[in-house]
């Protein structure tokens, strides 16, 4: 399996550390997204006509989407999928189109109406704070139970990664102690601004 | 301003460290493996990082720029790059009075002999910020004070407010006992959004 793989981005990590929960190998084909924008080659545009990262290859199959991806890398593993993994699914659609979009703003200087991408960010993460607050009420720490899925994996990045867009993640508790639980699963993996946990960072 | 809010107990489970503050004074609140609480200012005295970003290392708060560690009392036990040093005891965090009660984590910015606040047998529901000053959340429900505010309801809540910003606050939400917590949220959830005056 190859993934086209822009190391920056929140729906590449996604794959990656799916990957990295299955210990499933991947091996990784870095894309100049920026400054480059290689993802818009002719190369790049024969595989994806969209031109979005991620692009996962997997012998004939070619996939362009990062839910259909993660749906592929466990397709024979039951234990990552609950009927309700769907809806958040989506929902991981709406934090890319928003946090994900003023992250990109303000890392890369995508263009965004920044105001309301933030606004919707912030919509987002008060509607994930809120439920994880009922699933912990019934004492479950994950979005579908108390194991993760998909749904986990798929919604976990954009959040994470919303301090780079100017959303703070301070008021939200639920949200804390769910990162904190994805960041100390068996495998996990590090992208830049997602530590593990107790990891020191390099002093400058 | 005596004892405030800052946080329900099973948010900061021990060994976690979070972000927090009262009006101007930022905070680092900690749970030791001791199950003791701890309310820090948010910056490191080496090089000012927030102590909210570090972690919980045996009864240490430990820094995550350089792994200088602090003591329960906040003064510095280790310093990574000089191994064998002694810190000297001038190198210490400014700790405020930080308590537990009713699974409420209380705080209080100077020294304080007043009681922690009554919360009347009632169970914590959770927290939730919103964007409206303490005083105007406090006005809206005619009490005096935003310290606590009860609100005739059904599930007989009342709310511990802390203080943030001039447009924000966080409610700390309990409820009777026998209240379902998940429908006191889901109240909560649409009182905000009345009071932000945006629809749910
Ligand atoms: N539907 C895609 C969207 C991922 C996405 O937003 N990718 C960004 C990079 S992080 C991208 O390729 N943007 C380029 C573009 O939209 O032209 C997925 O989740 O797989
Ligand atoms: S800034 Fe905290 S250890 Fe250097």
């Amino acid at each position: 399996m190859i993934l086209y793989d822009y190391v920056l981005s929140a729906s590449c990590y996604k794959v990656r550390l799916m990957a990295a929960l299955l210990g499933k190998a991947l091996t990784l084909h870095a894309v100049n997204f920026h400054p480059g924008r290689e993802h818009k080659s002719a190369e790049m545009l024969a595989l994806n006509p969209q031109g979005t990262l991620p692009v996962l290859t997997d012998g004939d199959t070619v996939l362009t989407d990062s839910a259909d991806i993660l749906r592929h890398l466990t397709v024979d593993q039951p234990e990552w999928h609950t009927e309700e993994d769907e809806r958040w699914l989506a929902f991981a659609s709406d934090l890319n189109n928003s946090l994900g979009l003023a992250r990109l703003h303000d890392v890369i200087g995508y263009e965004a109406v920044i105001d309301t991408a933030r606004a919707a960010g912030v919509m987002a993460l008060r509607k994930l704070e809120a439920h994880l607050t009922e699933q912990r009420f019934d004492g479950l720490i994950f979005l579908t139970g108390k194991a993760p899925t998909i749904a986990d994996i798929a919604c976990f990045p954009n959040t994470a990664l919303a301090p780079d867009g100017g959303v703070s993640l301070d008021p939200y508790p639920s949200i804390r102690l769910w990162m904190r639980a994805i960041r100390s699963l068996p495998g996990f993996i590090e992208m830049p601004g997602i530590h593990r946990l107790h990891e020191l960072a390099h002093p400058a | 301003m005596d004892w405030v809010a800052v946080a329900l107990t099973e948010d900061v489970p021990a060994g976690v460290v979070i972000p927090s503050r009262i009006e101007d004074t930022d905070l680092a609140i900690w749970c030791a493996p001791s199950g003791r609480y701890h309310a820090w200012s948010d910056r490191c005295p080496h090089r000012g990082m927030r102590l909210s970003h570090g972690f919980v290392r045996g009864e240490t708060l430990a820094c995550i720029y350089h792994g200088w560690q602090y003591r329960e009392n906040g003064s510095c036990d280790y310093i990574p790059a000089h191994p064998k040093l002694t810190p000297p005891s001038t190198i210490c965090v400014p700790t405020y009075a930080c308590t537990e009660a009713d699974g409420v984590v209380w705080v209080s910015l100077h020294q304080t002999d007043s009681a922690m606040p009554d919360m009347g047998g009632r169970q914590p529901v959770r927290s939730m910020p919103i964007n409206l000053s303490a005083s105007d959340l406090a006005a809206h429900f005619g009490a005096e004070d935003f310290t606590t505010i009860a609100v005739v309801s059904d599930h007989d809540v009342l709310f511990a407010v802390q203080p943030c910003t001039d447009s924000a606050c966080v409610i700390h939400a309990l409820a009777s006992p026998d209240a379902d917590r998940s429908s006191v949220s889901r109240w909560l959830e649409d009182l905000r959004a009345t009071l932000e005056g945006v629809p749910a």
